[in-house]
């Protein structure tokens, strides 16, 4: 029993990291309807940003962190400004191909820059579990979920009560109208992406903490997808619920499901999630449903 | 638009493929050279005409679903790597002809990209690239997981030759025959589709799917159905990728590979059969450069390392499809076709 409800609990907080991943998308999604497929790679290019100031430079941790998040905002600025400031107003198929095309991209660029060969990546938060009794709790783990959940919480407030998140889910509805009521497209956008680049960079902090980084650490944006969209797209504070439900389930499900089988049923399980909320229900659990009138 | 002087008198005129004799003429010049080619090159261009001949069926099949139906499709590499396993399986247990494994493999690839056709139905944008990506990975976990005894887990399958008529094909010229022939025989037909009241259906519904319906397209069986032709097409390449390699492994079709049809079909311009096809000559010939001067590079600055070839694969299809999406969005063919006519009214501007 004990190692079920063990099993439980890092399978929430692994799905709590998942929503932090996915919150890059959302954020991106909320603030110009572009879904971001390149999110992973994102993900990977703050692991090795983190791991260039850290290692090759020698900066003090905190330091080290700060520059890393001010780098990877300069990459999520530049990324919009040089391939999504030029789709402004066009198709949907435009820009989902331009995030394809971004996703083999930077992980062509990563590779060049950084090789395939295996780094270590810098303990940012300790290592060593928490123990309650008979369990013990993953701590990076538990910090990271501490702060998807804060991260959830102010996002929420910023995109639901400030004027310029609303401004921003005004862009989203539409670029055009947004722009002919006098609302910045491209800066909604741009600071979409700087927002989305920032939060892979924590989410690769928190996943890589203490482990070791290659480029195949992008996995974790299609690992994220499926919580993304079981939450439905415009929803933040939904993030935490579909992370908590996706995590749990592929943790149980690698537990006690792979051994039966015999294979990775685990990694398949958000996916099968996500094919069922697709057919039952598009928009997800949190989604807008939009009316659309002929 | 035509050469000045070409006056169609007849529906039937105006519609076809093939108006000028010097059309006629230059497609008679392109068979012939065609059928020459392995007298004419030597082994490694043959060998290379072969992928690409099997590119161009899958690619066409992805133009017929993405470009004339508007359905986002990110997973025809599966679909193919359904052919190619249904093709291996086959030929390897039964000893089947080619004449009908290649159709099976057709069908069952059409039966799997039919299912996610049905969810197309109901979804449409970004939302179906995420099933079918979906699929992609549902591909890869049904090949690594079943008993090893039907699919070869990963260790792949390997293909004997392939049979017509009791003869093993065998020799490269033969190959590069069938190759060639089944490929004409699937575009020439993918031209006829488009022109039907299929493809006619396709492209409505790509336009506007609330207008089609209300035209009386049933829009949910037009999707599915552009699924469905466009995994069949996957599903014959995949057949001949089998005979071809004579392996068929799951890395052979990952979503890496399925970008690649895509960035063809980008490249050469959406909702054009030929556009599909010169894309998938300049993407095929692009890979081909990289994969013989990368090398060569990697020697000469050695900090990069030997995954010169894969990193800058990554970094040409990545900034070609992000390229062409911003600079060129119509492909090559528009390009093309505005040429043509500036050629023809020359000197007016229009």
């Amino acid at each position: 029993m004990i190692y079920v409800i063990n099993d439980i609990i890092t399978g929430a907080l692994i799905g709590l990291l998942y929503a932090l991943v996915a919150m890059g998308f959302v954020v991106i999604y909320r603030a110009s309807k572009v879904f971001n497929f390149a999110q992973g790679e994102l993900v990977i290019l703050g692991g090795f940003i983190v791991w260039y100031t850290t290692f090759e430079l020698g900066l003090d941790l905190w330091l080290a962190i700060t520059l890393s998040l001010l780098l990877s905002a300069l990459a999520g600025y530049l990324i919009e400004r040089i391939f999504l400031t030029k789709l402004i107003g066009e198709s949907v198929f435009s820009m989902v191909m331009v995030t394809v095309g971004l996703l083999i991209l930077l992980r062509g660029i990563v590779l060049l820059l950084f090789g395939p060969a295996v780094r270590p990546f810098p303990v940012i938060f300790p290592l060593k579990p928490l123990f309650l009794g008979e369990m013990l709790i993953p701590m990076n783990l538990l910090i990271g979920g501490l702060i998807t959940i804060v991260a959830a919480v102010g996002l929420s407030w910023f995109f639901n009560r400030t004027r310029a998140g609303l401004r921003m889910t005004a862009v989203a509805e539409d670029h055009v109208v947004a722009s002919s009521m006098g609302i910045s497209v491209k800066g909604s956008i741009a600071f979409a992406w700087v927002l989305g680049a920032v939060l892979s960079t924590v989410g690769a902090m928190i996943f890589l903490s203490g482990k070791s980084l290659t480029f195949l650490a992008s996995e974790i944006g299609f690992a994220a997808l499926p919580v993304a969209l079981f939450a439905g797209l415009e929803s933040i504070g939904g993030l935490i619920l579909a992370g908590v439900i996706v995590g749990v389930a592929q943790s149980l499900a690698t537990n006690y499901l792979d051994p039966l089988v015999g294979g990775a049923l685990g990694t398949v399980v958000p996916y099968l999630i996500m094919l069922g909320i697709l057919l039952v229900r598009p928009t997800g659990l949190f989604g807008w449903r939009t009316i659309e009138r002929v | 638009m035509d050469p000045s002087g070409i006056f169609a008198t007849s529906y039937r005129a105006d519609r076809r493929l093939v108006r000028t004799r010097w059309q006629a003429l230059s497609l008679i010049l392109f068979i012939a050279v065609l059928l020459a080619a392995p007298y004419l090159v030597g082994p490694r261009i043959v060998a290379i005409l072969n992928i690409m001949y099997i590119s161009a069926v899958v690619a066409v099949g992805l133009q017929i679903c993405t470009g004339y139906a508007g359905q986002i499709n990110l997973g025809q590499a599966a679909f193919m790597g359904v052919g190619a396993y249904t093709a291996a399986i086959l030929a390897e247990k039964t000893g089947l002809s080619f004449l009908l494994t290649i159709p099976i493999a057709g069908f069952a690839a059409a039966v799997f990209g039919f299912l996610f056709g049905l969810t197309a139905a109901r979804i449409k944008g970004f939302y179906l690239a995420l099933t079918t990506i979906a699929a992609q990975f549902i591909f890869h976990f049904a090949v690594l997981n079943l008993p090893s005894s039907w699919l070869g887990g990963s260790n792949g399958v390997t293909v004997p030759p392939a049979t017509l008529f009791g003869l093993r094909i065998v020799s490269e010229g033969a190959q590069y025959y069938l190759m060639l022939f089944v490929a004409a025989i699937m575009v020439a037909g993918a031209f006829g589709i488009v022109r039907s009241r299929f493809g006619r259906a396709f492209v409505a519904v790509r336009d506007d799917d609330v207008a089609a319906g209300i035209m009386g397209i049933n829009v949910a069986a037009t999707k599915a159905n552009a699924f469905l032709i466009g995994a069949f097409y996957a599903g014959v390449g995949g057949g001949l990728w089998a005979y071809l390699i004579r392996f068929v492994g799951v890395d052979q079709f990952t979503l890496f590979n399925s970008v690649f049809f895509i960035a063809m079909i980008i490249v050469g311009g959406m909702g054009s059969i030929v556009g599909a096809l010169i894309g998938v000559f300049v993407i095929r010939v692009i890979q081909e450069i990289i994969a013989t001067v990368g090398p060569n590079i990697a020697e000469s600055v050695t900090f990069l390392g030997g995954d010169i070839v894969f990193a800058g694969m990554n970094v040409i299809l990545g900034g070609v499809i992000a390229l062409f999406m911003i600079l060129e969005p119509k492909g090559l063919m528009h390009r093309w076709t505005i040429l043509k006519s500036s050629y023809r009214i020359w000197p007016f501007p229009y």
